[in-house]
């Protein structure tokens, strides 16, 4: 971590010398390079050891980072991105977040015990996708069923309104808000994550001596749009 | 003395040194180190916490407001330092504890009123005039523009945006273009931001280079912070000395209608401790100053220091705010470039609708900030790929068709001074410091509603006519959150006016106390109106001129 901070220091004071001089620096490609390669010899290198989950803990939030960002052609996948170490820095700090993932991986597995009689992590990649699919498909149920209630308290103020139902929540709901929050820290851990940010190519935090936006890009974009020159 | 490091008491011991008078710059925050603690520049991988920071604060609303990497000290709750809100009341008082204090990480927009926003009563019936003219506060906001480095351009026959001494603006990106395309077909006007950042040398700062992290802290001073670019500078005069963490409490006086000093808590004794001084400056915010004045109770002043009109806290304002954001299908598939630029968007759109009020079913009016582009993935940047996809490759797919196709924008307007809003000394709670507290009332009239009402609709009508569709949710489901929270602007002015006529203001036009002659209240106190103009730049030239009045004053002794 001292490191980067001084490594961060020294890109600056280039800034401003390069600025003096004229002439634009690219500081970051490199220094994100650096900064990388040091976090990762900690953990490829070396094995990491979990701070708070137990083996097979570790197994299942390992495997569910893989099946929400899987790796692709272009870019590997949150675990490659670092998103159980993530996860295990946080519950680390923090007794509730912990216990989030431990009770709802014991969900899962009593979930997968019910369908086939096994643990999610020992389930077939078939297996555990329908169990992500029923979870995904009550969610949206869920967040529909919320935007209706809101439009119901709404609807009440007007006179006369009736026969609206809400549908009933589902057997899935542990699992649902569970996956919501495995979902939100590997699908943050991917993208904030050097594979994650070279992914979707951001290409900004440099220092520049003038700014300029590429014409190709405007032509582009003002072709595609209602504005373009016919 | 001055109460308060941010843009008002920034600017007066820059000045009052220039003039060679000696300062005591109380400041109820740290010292600040910018090379340690601003975060500009770290990448989210740096930290093992990735921004969600300890325990994954951010995921349980704990986190700090805006996000890990601005530099924000301080926020709308402050452990030991409470304040109440009256039942059927809404606010939220942002506070800042640092050297500097807002300006370390505000948005640098910067906006010299219009010549119209100094009379409003005069123009439409409603509020109150200003003591002071434009005419009078231009050359003011001449220098101001000048010291601090302001962008912009001039223009014939903008009323809402005069001209002014700019730099360089930036040149514009591309989803700025298609938003000033679409403005153009309905008739809004779109120029040049006018934002409080160097784009060429000036006076030892280097100039901007476009990483897009203003709210950061800028290393370079690129970015105008009164921490920065007046503090430091007075402090190497000889003529500053710095008080941090130390909290006032009250206002002495002698009796005869004088200041003699303030009482202050040493945060890091908890002891009470005195300074004594020929003249006293509050620029604590406009709501602190209030305070400390209403907590100043003297035989002398039973209401308060300088409160014989009983104004102060009263006519309490915040900015309108509303956001809409859309969906522009025209971006995907571009070739990724560089959208940092200088941090806010290259392009604003001022009030447009200034002769038009007859048309219009509210007074007054707002100007619009756009958002938009290639940002720097955070914590929660594609959680709305993620939920829409679910999981699995779809993810990934979602998130790179749409990156940088989202465009924002934000309302910023003017809010009329009610009675119903205001702040008074809450008498039966106090801080950890034993200063009893503010207790807030508020609400938000027809006018503010409608204004934002017509906002959204302006919003819409931007993004669909540029191809775009709206992504908030519809407008039933709004219209109960259709309007920021009070307070959540952090625009919060009014509560020590200044007027003509003493028996319904607290300072003349030099922001001096009509009734305290070397007493000078130099923050957002001192509005009388909260133009759609965000404040900082009228405090810096208020600031200014209060100084050279309060250094005048001295030399020939009536100080």
């Amino acid at each position: 971590m001292s490191k980067s901070i001084s490594t961060r220091r020294d890109a600056l004071r280039n800034i401003a010398l390069a600025l003096t001089a004229s002439s634009a620096v690219q500081l970051t490609a490199q220094q994100a390079e650096h900064v990388h390669s040091a976090a990762a010899a900690d953990t490829k290198n070396g094995k990491y050891t979990p701070k708070v989950f137990n083996g097979h803990e570790w197994a299942t939030i390992t495997r569910l980072s893989e099946l929400i960002v899987p790796a692709d052609a272009r870019s590997g996948s949150a675990v490659d991105a670092g998103a159980p170490q993530f996860i295990d820095v946080l519950c680390s700090q923090n007794e509730a977040l912990t216990a989030i993932f431990t009770g709802g991986i014991s969900w899962f597995d009593a979930e997968m015990r019910k369908r086939v009689k096994k643990e999610f992590v020992t389930a077939t990649q078939a297996e555990q996708t329908a169990l992500l699919d029923a979870i995904v498909a009550a969610d949206r149920q869920v967040r529909e069923r919320n935007a209706e209630e809101r439009l119901f308290a709404k609807a009440q103020q007007y006179k006369g309104f009736s026969g609206y139902t809400v549908n009933p929540g589902s057997d899935l709901a542990p699992g649902v808000i569970f996956f919501d929050w495995a979902r939100r820290l590997i699908v943050d851990a991917f993208f904030t994550s050097p594979i994650g940010i070279k992914d979707i190519n951001y290409v900004g935090n440099q220092a520049l001596s003038k700014y300029e936006v590429p014409q190709e890009a405007i032509d582009y974009a003002i072709a595609r749009s209602p504005f373009k020159v016919v | 003395m001055v109460i308060g490091s941010g843009a008002g008491g920034g600017t007066t011991v820059r000045v009052l040194t220039e003039h060679g008078v000696k300062c005591a710059l109380l400041e109820a925050g740290p010292m600040l180190n910018p090379a340690k603690e601003f975060k500009e520049h770290q990448m989210p991988y740096d930290l093992p916490h990735r921004g969600a920071e300890d325990g994954g604060k951010a995921y349980f609303g704990k986190g700090k407001p805006f996000g890990y990497f601005s530099t924000t000290s301080g926020g709308w709750e402050l452990e030991g330092e409470p304040y109440t809100v009256a039942e059927g009341s809404e606010f939220q008082w942002f506070r800042s504890r640092i050297l500097g204090g807002r300006t370390n990480h505000y948005g640098r927009m910067s906006f010299r009123f219009s010549p119209y926003d100094f009379q409003p009563y005069s123009k439409d019936g409603l509020g109150f005039d200003w003591p002071v003219t434009y005419d009078e506060m231009s050359p003011w906001y001449d220098k101001a523009e000048k010291f601090v480095g302001v962008t912009g351009t001039n223009h014939n026959d903008l009323p809402s945006a005069p001209n002014g001494q700019f730099l360089r603006p930036p040149t514009p990106k591309v989803h700025e273009l298609l938003v000033k395309k679409s403005c153009d077909k309905l008739g809004i006007i779109c120029i040049p931001n006018r934002r409080a950042i160097v784009t060429e040398p000036m006076k030892g700062r280097i100039q901007c280079h476009y990483c897009g992290q203003c709210g950061r802290g800028c290393q370079t001073a690129s970015a105008y912070s009164s921490s920065q670019v007046e503090i430091f500078p007075a402090m190497k005069s000889g003529r500053l000395k710095v008080f941090d963490n130390a909290m006032a409490r009250e206002i002495l006086t002698d009796g005869n209608g004088k200041a003699t000093g303030v009482v202050y808590i040493d945060k890091n004794t908890r002891r009470e401790k005195v300074i004594r001084a020929r003249a006293v400056v509050l620029a604590a915010s406009a709501c602190e100053s209030a305070r400390i004045l209403l907590n100043s109770k003297t035989s002398e002043f039973p209401n308060g220091v300088a409160n014989g009109s009983g104004v102060v806290g009263r006519f309490l304002m915040d900015t309108v705010g509303f956001g809409l954001s859309g969906y522009v299908p025209a971006l995907e598939g571009m070739k990724h470039y560089n959208t940092d630029g200088f941090g806010g968007a290259h392009l604003y759109m001022p009030w447009w609708l200034w002769d038009k009020h007859n048309k219009l079913d509210f007074p007054r009016g707002y100007h619009i900030e756009i958002g938009g582009g290639y940002g720097l993935p955070g914590i929660g940047s594609f959680q709305g790929a993620a939920r829409r996809a679910g999981y699995g490759q779809g993810i990934k797919d979602t998130a790179r068709k749409e990156y940088g196709c989202s465009i924002g924008f934000a309302g910023r307007g003017e809010m009329i001074p009610n009675m119903h809003s205001y702040c008074e000394i809450d008498r039966n709670v106090v801080d950890r410091w034993g200063i009893p507290v503010l207790k807030f009332h508020f609400k938000w009239t027809d006018y503010e509603w409608k204004q934002a009402r017509h906002m959204e609709k302006t919003f819409a009508d931007i993004i669909t006519t540029m191809g775009g569709r709206v992504t908030g949710l519809s407008a039933a489901q709004r219209e109960s959150d259709g309007i920021s929270t009070p307070g959540t602007i952090i625009h919060e002015v009014g509560t020590v006016r200044m007027g003509k006529d003493k028996r319904d203001s607290a300072l003349n036009k030099y922001c001096q106390a009509h009734e305290v002659k070397n007493l000078y209240v130099v923050d957002g106190g001192f509005f009388v109106s909260n133009p759609d103009k965000n404040p900082t730049l009228t405090i810096n030239a208020f600031a200014w001129r209060a100084a050279d009045h309060l250094a005048e004053e001295m030399r020939k002794g009536n100080v």
